[in-house]
């Protein structure tokens, strides 16, 4: 079959033990470099426009406000690749945070089995995401919308007439600072990349979120998968909870408002499609290191937030534009 | 391209229907597939053939019907079934994922995991073993594709179909089931894939195969089944027809004629 003009693909190479792993790696590097070069590029910018932006504290705090939210958005990243949309996530978020405020506050229950509870409730919530979606039929956009509002509800709830803070001093530990937050950042988004790239379930994401009848036709069990890697978004969402509550030392229902739509932008601007079948973890830390920057730099710039949120939001429609042009160019 | 009926029939689907509401898309329909023939499904648009593959394979459900395999009862109620039983499917447009890499795309539902811990608990996969036989499946089938890592969107129409049909080498033990596999293609394209079909026999494969081109019927096939507005029309060796015979049968100008 090597009548097609591109030659370099059809013929025939002899290949080598290693070569394997040399073109998947760079074929990944292909993917990243662009958002890369464009994460680079507008921390330079701010770097010359801006004297107090150029030191290292800077760049630790970019990656400070990064890490929570990038937790977050590794959970978002594989919904996305899947096809799927979770809205809820930032409500999964305080629900979270006002249940682990709970067993920590109220009932003084050691902190890793608080920490525990947290990332169950969190999968859980999740998972009705999920079975709610595969039974129903109803859209994801719809289903967690009303997540959005309903979890918020179940936290509010929850937290009424509590008073929910001063933790104990091991469990302050775990978001206070940079280094551990960034740690854990960094180590689920390695989980993350690693679960996507090199198992049966991650595969499947990028094949439901690719062609979902393909896959359905294939043998993949599509709705059992789903109801997973909406599991997944809901786990990520209950670290970044802990975290955050951890590094606040107060719990409260309002924290994680739109949480969900800063996640969705980080892995758009990253690279990773919203329609689908393509993207990856690393994109997505990329992506949310580009937004901070921008929200940093223009802080040192001495624009208001109010700006900030305007060029936010025109930076997101153009990633999705960008996606959309490369679409219609394939 | 012989076929004689003293050869043993391998598949028997018996009185296939679907109904949408009150229309019958395919009615009281049977199909015999005999081992080692390819069998080609030709008939209008519209005459029921992609949902006769369709019912038959457990990508749609039946209202009715039942199949036999080697004459015992078979469950087939999802692709899954119908893969467990030996029948690899290629469906028209819905053969590849185009965001997957040709191994991906190739092992997509049968992946190979690791045979350690990781691969028992987590799933995680063996790409390199997958690789490996892939390009043993490519060299032994002639298929000139190297860069099995790129995404299967960034190949010809040819080589996607090449691929897709490979599939049914890797995986089918029995029967492959083809919708249309030259749809789309050019005429150079055309002649590979349809080569690559009449090489399935060789790797033991009983081959149903949907198809608009009569030269391909009668170049290709052992025997064909004309479908005519969801029922069975005619059934007939293909030493036994010509072009004009067979588009008499799809249109249904012969039956007007006697009558």
């Amino acid at each position: 079959m090597s009548d097609s003009p591109d030659n370099s693909s059809t013929t025939i190479s002899t290949p080598t033990a290693n070569s394997g792993s040399f073109d998947s790696l760079k074929h990944q590097f292909q993917q990243i470099w662009q958002v890369l070069a464009a994460l680079v590029l507008i921390y330079l910018v701010f770097f010359v426009l801006s004297p107090p932006f150029r030191n290292l504290d800077t760049l630790l705090s970019i990656f400070g406000q990064a890490s929570i939210l990038a937790i977050l958005a590794c959970g978002t990243t594989v919904v996305l690749i899947s096809g799927g949309l979770d809205l809820s996530v930032g409500s999964i978020f305080a629900v979270v945070g006002v249940v682990v405020g709970i067993a920590l506050a109220e009932y003084e229950i050691p902190v890793f089995l608080a920490v525990i509870i947290g990332l169950a409730v969190g999968t859980l919530l999740g998972a009705v995401n999920g079975i709610v979606q595969v039974l129903t039929g109803v859209p994801a956009f719809i289903v967690t919308l009303g997540g959005l509002t309903a979890y918020k509800g179940v936290a509010e709830i929850l937290a009424s007439g509590r008073d929910l803070s001063r933790f104990p001093d091991s469990f302050q530990m775990l978001g206070s600072g940079y280094f551990m937050p960034m740690t854990i950042m960094f180590g689920v988004a390695l989980l993350t990349g690693l679960f996507l790239t090199k198992t049966r379930l991650g595969n499947h994401a990028f094949a439901i979120g690719g062609n979902e009848e393909v896959a359905r036709l294939s043998g993949v069990k599509v709705a059992k998968s789903r109801i997973y890697y909406y599991m997944i978004g809901g786990l990520m969402a209950a670290t970044a909870a802990i975290l955050e509550v951890s590094k606040l030392n107060f719990a409260m229902p309002a924290r994680g408002q739109s949480y969900e739509l800063f996640a969705i932008a980080a892995v758009v601007i990253g690279g990773t499609s919203l329609f689908g079948g393509r993207g990856g973890v690393g994109k997505t830390l990329i992506g949310m290191l580009i937004m901070q920057t921008i929200i940093v730099g223009l802080a040192y710039l001495g624009v208001s937030t109010s700006v900030q949120r305007i060029t936010i939001g025109g930076i997101i429609i153009l990633a999705v534009y960008w996606d959309v042009w490369r679409r219609r160019s394939r | 391209m012989t076929s004689s009926s003293s050869q043993k029939t391998i598949l028997k689907a018996n009185g296939i229907s679907k109904h949408y509401g009150g229309i019958k898309a395919l009615d009281d329909v049977d199909l015999e597939l005999r081992d080692g023939e390819v069998l080609a499904i030709v008939g209008d648009n519209g005459a029921g053939k992609s949902t006769l593959v369709k019912a038959i394979t457990g990508a749609i459900s039946r209202t009715s019907g039942t199949i036999l395999l080697d004459g015992q009862a078979v469950r087939i109620d999802s692709p899954t079934d119908a893969k467990t039983a030996g029948i690899e499917t290629v469906y028209q447009d819905l053969a590849l994922v185009n965001e997957l890499s040709i191994t991906k795309n190739v092992f997509l539902g049968r992946e190979i995991a690791k045979d350690n811990i990781f691969g028992r608990l987590f799933g995680a996969l063996d790409f390199k073993k997958m690789d490996s036989e892939i390009r043993a499946l490519f060299q032994k089938l002639d298929i000139r594709i190297s860069d099995i890592y790129r995404d299967a969107e960034a190949f010809s129409g040819g080589q996607r179909q090449a691929v897709a049909l490979s599939k049914t080498v890797m995986f089918g033990k029995r029967i492959a089931i083809l919708d249309e596999p030259t749809a789309a293609l050019g005429v150079r394209e055309s002649k590979m894939a349809m080569d690559l079909v009449a090489s399935l026999k060789d790797h033991g494969l009983s081959v149903i195969m949907i198809t608009h081109n009569m030269q391909h019927v009668l170049n290709y096939c052992d025997r064909v089944m004309v479908l005519r507005l969801g029922r069975l029309a005619a059934v007939r060796d293909v030493k036994d027809v010509d072009g004009d015979t067979l588009v008499g049968l799809i249109t249904g100008a012969n039956e007007s004629k006697v009558a």
